[in-house]
């Protein structure tokens, strides 16, 4: 072993004495083989030539010498590198289109992996992240984004009697505060933590400390943990930082540690404490963490927690089908929803990648025809075949790596394009996507792959071909095997970038259909300015009102403002209230629930929603005067069918005393209150002036319509409400650009597949015009004779169009069948189109057609007009 | 002279064993050894020497180092190493057993069927 190593490490680190010994060797041998001939009378150059002629072929035996040596590989590798890089260098054009052609192909998928290692991949950034685990009973389905998470009451059950996690934690995800007293009123992302959180992710703060058992309690509760990043945001990186307080909602908190930069998992950049107590009215699910004890297998503990909630007494109302237990991997509370997204990517990217390839191994095929001489030379002088795939390998790997190289250079900059086209919020874990090294290492996997890939089929058609025949026609000759290959290469390259359009067509079609859905009002020329009234600060319903009331009669009052209005619930906005109620005189349909939002009068006309009868509210519809509501349309045609809702009487309490009863004085139109794709909800409008509940006031969205740009008036309503309330975070947007966020994700979708697409589609019918071309140029004699013999310009183009013809159809019918497989991953994703959609496939197929018969025009235009005379002259 | 014979294939490495086991030789000098011992009646392939030679000196069996040959030149002399003299016994021993098993088959006569 050791000596096979030591002659093999010679051999490398010496080649070149090795080479020279080598030749003195053979040299002597042949020499003193020569002076015993001459001894025995021979003339000394007839003995030189008798030597040569018995000791047979030297290079031969030097590549067998080497070969024994077994440093060849290595040997071989350095000659084949130096050879391939010269026959690049040879051949700029050919090395050029391959190489963009890779590059292009390598770094759409070197971006997306770039993505989906940061997003998907890497590890949570805490110590054994691996043994994090979400314990989850939620069930799936339901009208919003799934979360994992577990009741208070459940959670409390769970953490007293579990064996298989060291601890559980529980936090909320996606709440919100406002800060003052640090620079601007601003809401950041919070989240209320168990003491138990910091521990069971193994962080603890860089300065201060973590909670302590028994903070978050009542009195207790007023600490706080800041991010690394806020601390140096808005507190200037004090080291006195500790002691000092901060205002949230109102509420002033002592900073007791920061955090480690870049921790901010649940994506909150302040953490407080977070006691758990039953309450009797409302049950607060949440999503729990735990870290699972050395040795137990997540199985086990999700067969504890199936055991568990089988034996979990049920709640009122509560049916079995409501719990799912689930013990999930942490990282997926923050991924889940992104991950098929995600994978619908790299999935489409990678059939560039596919396309990519055939071109460039079409490429190969048309230079391994030119170089079929050279093949037969080497091959007459003695190189094996393996041998000389091996050389042609290498040159299609020296171009995969070049491309691959290129590719990243090109991910380098479509990276952080791709995540600003990406809609804000909607991809997770963004700050720790980058270009690491497994991002390279995956480069570099898919370029020695994709090298191989597209090198192979040209290398053994190269290579196979009969030796004497190729040296006796010099090189000149069309063989029917490559028509093959490039036949199969160019019908695969059809059905990829078939599939891709269709994929791409359907999303750009859902999303065109999502765009025309009529929400129920009119968005544009609306401006809308959310706040978030501090309990700490507005303690009860009438300081809220008044609040209100002051902002709505300055907003009112600006230029350029026709109407204005203000609601709790603002359509296609983040939030969302269902509830019950009850008909006089009648049963609700069981099941029928309402939205309730609460809005002052002027919201509808502001918001454009459409009074069909009676009224709008009043300013006289206040606290004193008798109770009113506004139903929507669908709770019109629900609850009266056939009867005039204007007087009738309703209300929102269980048990409803006379005084509760709420008089219907107007329909509206429905309004889609949960999203563009989701169906509209039936609503009951209340004046917010007769509302008592601060939980119905504190959030409020004011409208206005102006006559021109909403934009416009975005400055002087930032100052209404500086006036009315210095202290309140500003957020104002149009509703068109929230609307626009709304479907900010399938606009993302649609944008980066049909980039996909189209790479895909060029890429095609490049390869395929220089199928084409390429199949011209060799035909030429061969056309020539034809049109020499009689046949028109006309018979050319029916023999070419029918080839061509033959492929496109046959990578329709492939890539169609393909599509209709392969589209359903997209069925989740699309809104009101079938992954089957006929239209859809048809449009494709035609534009990819009709472009293949654009790209073929060129080639077949050049075969008709081949002279008869000059093609036969090379023959 | 009797005509010669082409070599058994596989046999070219125990040969150059023997040849070196006798004293160290250069490349030319192995060949005419085993020519010399044969009595001119094996052929062997001047060509395949060589990569049979540095095969042996790969996997040890034998070493190499530059000397001087009779003629004054320097020549590439190769010697039996102790892992190339165990593979000698070892290569001889199985060619004698399989010698006699053919040769055992090959004098069958029917009756000792």
């Amino acid at each position: 072993m050791w000596s096979k190593f030591a002659s093999w490490l010679r051999a490398v680190t010496r080649r070149s004495r090795m080479e020279s010994e080598m030749d003195a060797e053979l040299r002597f041998h042949i020499e003193a083989f020569a002076e015993d001939l001459v001894r025995s009378g021979v003339p000394h150059e007839e003995a030189l030539r008798r030597a040569r002629i018995e000791f047979g072929g030297v290079e031969r035996a030097k590549e067998e010498c080497r070969d024994a040596r077994g440093v060849s590989f290595l040997e071989n590798l350095f000659q084949d590198l130096r050879f391939g890089l010269r026959m690049l260098r040879k051949s700029p054009g050919f090395t050029a289109v391959a190489i963009i052609t890779l590059a292009l192909g390598i770094g759409a998928n070197t971006a997306v992996f770039t993505v989906v290692n940061g997003v998907l991949l890497r590890a949570m950034p805490f110590p054994e992240a691996d043994r994090l685990f979400l314990v989850s009973l939620a069930p799936q389905g339901g009208p919003f984004d799934w979360q994992p998470g577990v009741s208070d009451r459940d959670y409390l059950a769970f953490r007293d009697q579990d064996q298989t996690f060291e601890r559980i934690a529980s936090f909320t995800i996606g709440t919100t505060a406002n800060m003052t007293d640090a620079g601007d009123p601003v809401q950041i992302p919070v989240a209320y933590v168990t003491t138990e959180f910091f521990p069971v992710l193994r962080t603890n703060p860089e300065i201060g400390r973590a909670f302590l058992a028994g903070e978050g309690e009542p009195g207790n509760e007023n600490v706080v943990v800041l991010s690394n990043e806020l601390w140096k945001e808005r507190f200037s990186a004090d080291s006195e930082v500790l002691g000092k307080t901060i205002r949230l909602d109102g509420v002033s908190r002592t900073v007791i540690g920061v955090m480690p930069p870049g921790f901010a998992f649940p994506d909150a950049k302040v953490w407080m404490p977070l006691a758990i107590h039953i309450d009797e009215h409302n049950s607060f699910t949440r999503p729990v963490v735990g870290r699972l004890r050395p040795g137990v297998a997540p199985q086990q503990a999700q067969a504890e927690l199936e055991t568990f909630s089988e034996n979990l007494p049920l709640g009122p109302g509560e049916n079995k089908r409501d719990r799912m237990p689930q013990i999930i991997p942490l990282k997926d509370l923050l991924v889940a929803n992104i991950r098929p997204s995600l994978l619908v990517f790299a999935g489409a990217v990678a059939f560039v990648l596919l396309i990519a390839c055939a071109n460039v191994a079409n490429l190969f095929l048309a230079r391994a025809v030119g170089r079929g001489h050279e093949m037969a030379l080497r091959s007459t002088l003695g190189a094996g075949r393996w041998r000389l795939v091996r050389q042609l390998l290498t040159e299609s790997t020296l171009l995969s790596l070049s491309g691959g190289a290129a590719g990243i250079l090109l991910a380098f900059w479509s990276v952080p394009a791709l995540l600003a086209l990406a809609p804000e919020g909607k991809i997770p874990r963004m700050e720790v996507i980058r270009m690491d090294g497994w991002v390279l290492a995956f480069t570099f996997g898919i370029s020695v792959i994709t090298g191989i890939f597209f090198g192979l089929a040209p290398s053994f058609q190269a290579t196979r071909r009969n030796t004497r025949e190729s040296l006796s026609q010099a090189g000149r000759s069309v063989t029917a095997s490559h028509e093959g290959i490039r036949g199969m290469l160019t019908i695969s390259e059809i059905a990829l970038a078939l599939i891709l359009l269709t994929g791409a067509g359907l999303m750009l079609k859902s999303f065109l259909r999502l765009r025309a859905v009529n929400p129920g009002f009119s968005p544009s020329n609306v401006m809308t300015m959310t706040v978030d009234l501090p309990e700490s600060t507005y303690r009860t319903a009438p300081q809220m009102r008044a609040f209100h009331e002051r902002t709505l009669g300055e907003l009112s009052r600006l230029p350029g403002v026709s109407a204005s209005g203000a609601v709790n619930l603002l359509p296609l906005g983040e939030r969302l209230t269902m509830g019950t109620f009850q008909v006089e005189g009648s049963q609700r349909p069981p099941g029928f629930m309402v939205d309730k939002p609460c809005i002052s009068p002027g919201y509808f006309r502001a918001m454009g929603i459409l009074l069909l009868r009676g009224r709008e509210f009043t300013e006289a519809d206040n606290e004193t005067a008798p109770g009113v509501v506004v139903v929507s349309q669908s709770v019109a045609r629900t609850l009266w069918p056939s009867e005039d809702p204007v007087g009738k009487r309703i209300s929102m309490e269980d048990e409803p005393k006379p005084e509760d009863w709420l008089t219907v004085v107007g329909v509206v139109e429905d309004v889609k209150q949960k999203g563009l794709a989701k169906n509209s909800d039936p609503a009951i409008y209340q004046p917010y002036l007769q509302v008592s509940s601060s939980f119905f006031l504190s959030h409020m969205t004011f409208v206005v319509r102006t006559a021109s740009r909403p934009e416009s008036v975005a400055a002087a309503m930032r100052t209404v409400l500086r006036d009315v309330d210095k202290n309140q975070p500003i957020s104002i947007a149009s509703m068109d650009s929230l609307i626009a966020t709304t479907t900010a994700e399938t606009r993302f979708q649609v944008r980066l597949l049909a980039t996909f697409a189209l790479i895909a589609l060029t890429l095609t019918i490049v390869g395929i015009y220089g199928v084409l071309a390429y199949s011209v140029a060799q035909r030429t004699p061969e056309i020539g004779v034809r049109m020499a013999l009689g046949a028109q310009g006309a018979d050319v183009l029916r023999m070419l169009l029918r080839k061509t013809l033959f492929l496109i159809s046959l990578g329709i019918v492939i890539g169609g069948t393909g599509a209709l497989a392969l589209t359903r991953v997209l069925a989740r994703f699309l809104f009101e189109v079938k992954p089957s959609d006929l239209p859809t496939f048809a449009m494709v197929t035609l534009a990819l057609v009709s472009s293949a018969l654009a790209a073929s025009y060129v080639p077949i235009r050049r075969a008709m007009k081949v002279d008869p005379m000059v093609a036969l002259r090379y023959e | 002279m009797d005509k010669q014979m082409e070599l058994l294939q596989g046999t070219l490495d125990m040969l150059i064993l023997k040849a070196v086991s006798l004293g160290p030789l250069h490349g030319y000098g192995i060949l005419l050894r085993i020519q010399q011992i044969s009595k001119d009646r094996l052929e062997i392939q001047q060509g395949s020497l060589y990569p049979a030679l540095y095969r042996l000196e790969h996997q040890g069996w034998i070493a190499s180092e530059w000397g001087e040959s009779e003629n004054k030149r320097k020549a590439k002399y190769y010697r039996l190493t102790a892992a190339g003299r165990r593979k000698l016994q070892t290569e001889a021993e199985k060619w004698n057993r399989m010698a006699d098993l053919i040769e055992g088959i090959l004098g069958t006569t029917a009756e000792e069927v």
